[in-house]
């Protein structure tokens, strides 16, 4: 694959698909992606796995030694905006005049037709456009929308990106055809929300709200304050509840009116929250979680990653290959989120670290055929790079 | 009229047979569907559990249905049976379930080497976090995204959002097609996973990222991030988002558009804090004065990027969407005419479409079942006796 994307949105599906063994080459601006300079772990979150190649897009010979690469390639991705890489001379026509069946991704802002479809864009845009920001507020109980700063809208164009890829390469294993394909994170964040549908009239598909303090769906798939920290608790079968009620020791709850049915329970969110808010606090959450679970009540500690628990240094999550340890030149030990899929036969891998600009312009142009005093001379007259003694990147 | 042909989907020939409920097994099941594969879900004889949620019409749409009672022995054979026929199984029971019918890979792989076989539980198989009960919001609580996510305040905040099972949805088709070509070459298929706890860690890109030199990014919370600053409210209390920057050359600034006078950067930092707070009062006071879909037009006009903070059931007015074809009329067998998102993918070549609604709960059983030979009076005897 050879991936012409910068920050997100482009490179994160190419990371993905190097995951799972693509021999991933990124063709990085000779100046640095946008993101390398200032980003150090946002860059490296969407780069590890692949091989570099610096070289200048708006320079013929940058464009030449691009497409001979296109021509050795299954798949060509990138997240440029509408018409540039059209303009560069990397568009889908002139990748596919060198290799005729290649499968080539471009992930957009908002998509390539349609009146938005000249603007580039950041994620805040796409979780606004889905509901994301409104729900989470949540706008409907008085509070101003919240952005989550996960980047789902990013996210969601670029793992989808690879879905359109491998969907378009199955099928081109059995028909020789590639074609173009596109994502957008507006499109992709309407999976976040995929599930509201209208009815005929108009009618919204019922949706369930968040509470305006921002704790819960519901009194009991809710988080609530112990002792000594915050327990999420999940008691939502009507079994839970009797259980729930004698974990609490407040027995008197299961034959109160008010709470008899699942509906009751519903209806009377406030008094049933206010209730439990109160037996929480009078144990420890270890505790709770405990007596909870051996009474068959789902419940979880909400974890304080500033307190340094987080899962990336769980031994047996990086065994399992779930979290990646890994080294780099100039940062020493990574840790990072490892497979996303678990695979019985074809594991992948993520041995390879994030690379420098450039770090392998030489033996990927060497590969195309290039002399050494050929390859020199590109870098002397600034078409290709490589990380020198003045290297500028913390990565 | 001239001749219309019916383009050739992606995957057509593919067959996907899905016990799965939930969020990410059906949603990630149904971005293949509407590329071709033929998929089957497989549900109790009264019908999924799952189908009490209206989410359920939209995640369960193009796809058959076909009612078998694995809980019999029949049951259980019949599925075999099915599986003979199939390139794909999904599966998203609490561990230990499939095993227990004697549906687990390690069953079925010696008669089906060609099976890929799909498991998505909310843990990671073979490791000590099985043991939690398998929710969202206890996954969302051990992985710490309820202390990561920014709020108005200090404290863990629960996420509106199951982006845990929507992240395994997006990532379900990865695994699926990723194994399907590697059969391609190896003709064997394999038992592929992906945990809702993964689906968490496909989100943590930008975040989590530590490194001998130090973690790159802190998990602060409040006050809320970066993108937070550029959320405002309009006239009549609607809200918008108008985030800077974003590849495209503005012929305005914003201040301009909102009748203030253009601050440049550094005078803005050389600024006192209450100068500061005084200046992004009465930016706040410009966008209350002026209607949403105003701004909105002037703002995209001058080449800035702003975009309507709506509910969900208000996105489908999106010019985008509508421009690119993604809403669309689904005919529900129980509620009738319905508006959902339709493809979300766009593949220029094979551009797949909605199928279907949610079928009613085992429409398909003898077409299913009477394609692998069992005659009517077959079909008649499983009925009676519960197994379909």
């Amino acid at each position: 694959m050879v991936d012409f994307g910068q920050y997100l949105a482009g490179p994160y599906g190419p990371m993905l698909l190097a995951d799972l063994g693509a021999d991933v080459i990124k063709v990085e601006p000779t100046r640095g992606d946008g993101m390398r300079g200032g980003f150090i772990g946002p860059f490296m979150g969407c780069q590890r796995g692949k091989r570099d190649v610096a070289l200048d897009l708006k320079h013929p010979d940058g464009v030449r030694l691009a497409l001979e690469l296109v021509a050795t390639a299954d798949m060509v991705h990138h997240n440029m905006t509408l018409g540039t890489a059209d303009r560069l001379g990397i568009g889908y026509e002139h990748c596919k005049a060198v290799r005729p069946d290649i499968l080539y991704c471009n992930t957009y802002m908002y998509g390539p037709v349609g009146p938005l479809a000249h603007f580039g864009g950041v994620d805040p845009l796409a979780q606004a456009a889905a509901g994301l920001e409104w729900e989470e507020g949540p706008v409907a109980e008085g509070n101003p929308p919240l952005w989550y700063r996960y980047g789902h809208g990013d996210v969601a164009a670029a793992i989808p990106s690879v879905t359109a890829l491998l969907i378009a390469l199955y099928h081109r294993n059995r028909t020789g055809e590639g074609q173009s394909m596109w994502a957008s994170l507006l499109h992709g964040a309407m999976l976040y929300t995929a599930d509201s549908w209208l009815a005929a009239d108009g009618t919204p598909s019922p949706r369930p709200t968040l509470d305006r303090e921002q704790l819960g769906l519901d009194a009991l798939y809710r988080l609530y304050e112990t002792e000594d920290g915050w327990l999420q608790l999940a008691a939502v079968r009507d079994d839970h509840w009797v259980a729930l009620c004698r974990v609490l020791r407040r027995d008197e709850l299961v034959n109160d009116p008010r709470f008899a049915t699942a509906a009751d329970r519903k209806a009377h969110r406030a008094e049933l929250t206010a209730l439990l808010a109160d037996a929480f606090m009078a144990d420890l959450a270890t505790n709770w979680r405990r007596g909870l679970r051996s009474a068959g009540v789902p419940a979880e500690i909400s974890v304080d990653t500033w307190d340094g628990e987080t899962i990336l240094f769980d031994d047996e999550l990086l065994r399992a290959g779930v979290v990646a340890e890994y080294e780099h030149p100039l940062l020493g030990r990574v840790r990072q989120f490892g497979n996303l899929v678990t695979f019985s036969d074809t594991p992948g891998h993520q041995e390879r670290a994030t690379p420098m600009c450039g770090e392998h312009t030489r033996e990927i142009l060497g590969a195309l055929g290039y002399a050494d005093a050929a390859i020199d001379d590109l870098r002397a007259r600034g078409v290709v790079t490589w990380p020198g003694d003045d290297y500028p990147f913390g990565v | 009229m001239g001749v219309i042909l019916r383009a050739v989907d992606a995957l057509d020939g593919l067959r996907i047979l899905d016990l799965t409920g939930g969020i990410a097994g059906p949603l990630g099941v149904l971005q293949l569907a509407e590329h071709g594969a033929d998929v089957i879900k497989v549900e109790p004889p009264r019908g999924s559990s799952a189908r009490q949620l209206p989410a359920s019409r939209v995640y369960n749409r193009s796809r058959r249905s076909a009612t078998i009672d694995l809980n019999q022995a029949d049951g259980a054979r019949l599925f075999r049976d099915l599986c003979g026929t199939a390139d794909v199984v999904v599966e998203a029971f609490a561990p230990g379930t499939m095993a227990q019918w004697g549906l687990d890979y390690e069953s079925l792989r010696d008669d089906f080497p060609r099976l890929v076989y799909c498991s998505v539980p909310a843990w990671p198989s073979g490791t000590r976090f099985e043991e939690i009960p398998g929710y969202e919001a206890l996954v969302h609580a051990r992985t710490g995204q309820q202390w990561e996510t920014t709020s108005f305040r200090n404290g863990p905040v629960f996420l509106h959002s199951p982006v845990a099972s929507l992240s395994a949805a997006m990532l379900v088709p990865i695994a699926i097609m990723s194994a399907l070509v590697a059969r391609d070459r190896t003709d064997r298929g394999q038992h592929v996973e992906v945990s809702l706890l993964q689906g968490v860690l496909a989100l943590t890109t930008q975040n989590w990222n530590w490194t001998d030199r130090g973690q790159h990014l802190l998990p602060k919370t409040h006050p809320p991030g970066v993108h937070q600053g550029s959320i405002y409210e309009c006239a009549n209390g609607e809200w918008i988002h108008v985030p800077a920057s974003g590849g495209t050359q503005p012929t305005r600034s914003v201040a301009s558009v909102i009748g203030l006078e253009d601050v440049p950067f550094n005078e803005l930092f050389a600024m006192s804090t209450a100068e500061r707070d005084d200046y992004m009062a009465r930016w706040r006071e410009a966008f209350r004065r002026r209607t949403r879909a105003e701004l909105v037009e002037e703002l995209r006009e001058s080449g800035l990027l702003a975009e309507p903070i709506v509910a969900p059931h208000e996105r489908f007015d999106h010019p985008q969407l509508q421009a690119t074809g993604s809403v669309v009329e689904v005919a529900d067998p129980e509620v009738g005419p319905t508006t959902q998102i339709g493809v979300t993918i766009f593949l220029e070549g094979t551009p797949g479409a909605v199928r279907g609604p949610q079928p009613l709960s085992g429409a398909h059983t003898d077409e299913v079942l009477g394609a692998l030979g069992h005659s009517d009076a077959d079909l008649g005897e499983l009925r009676r006796s519960g197994v379909i």
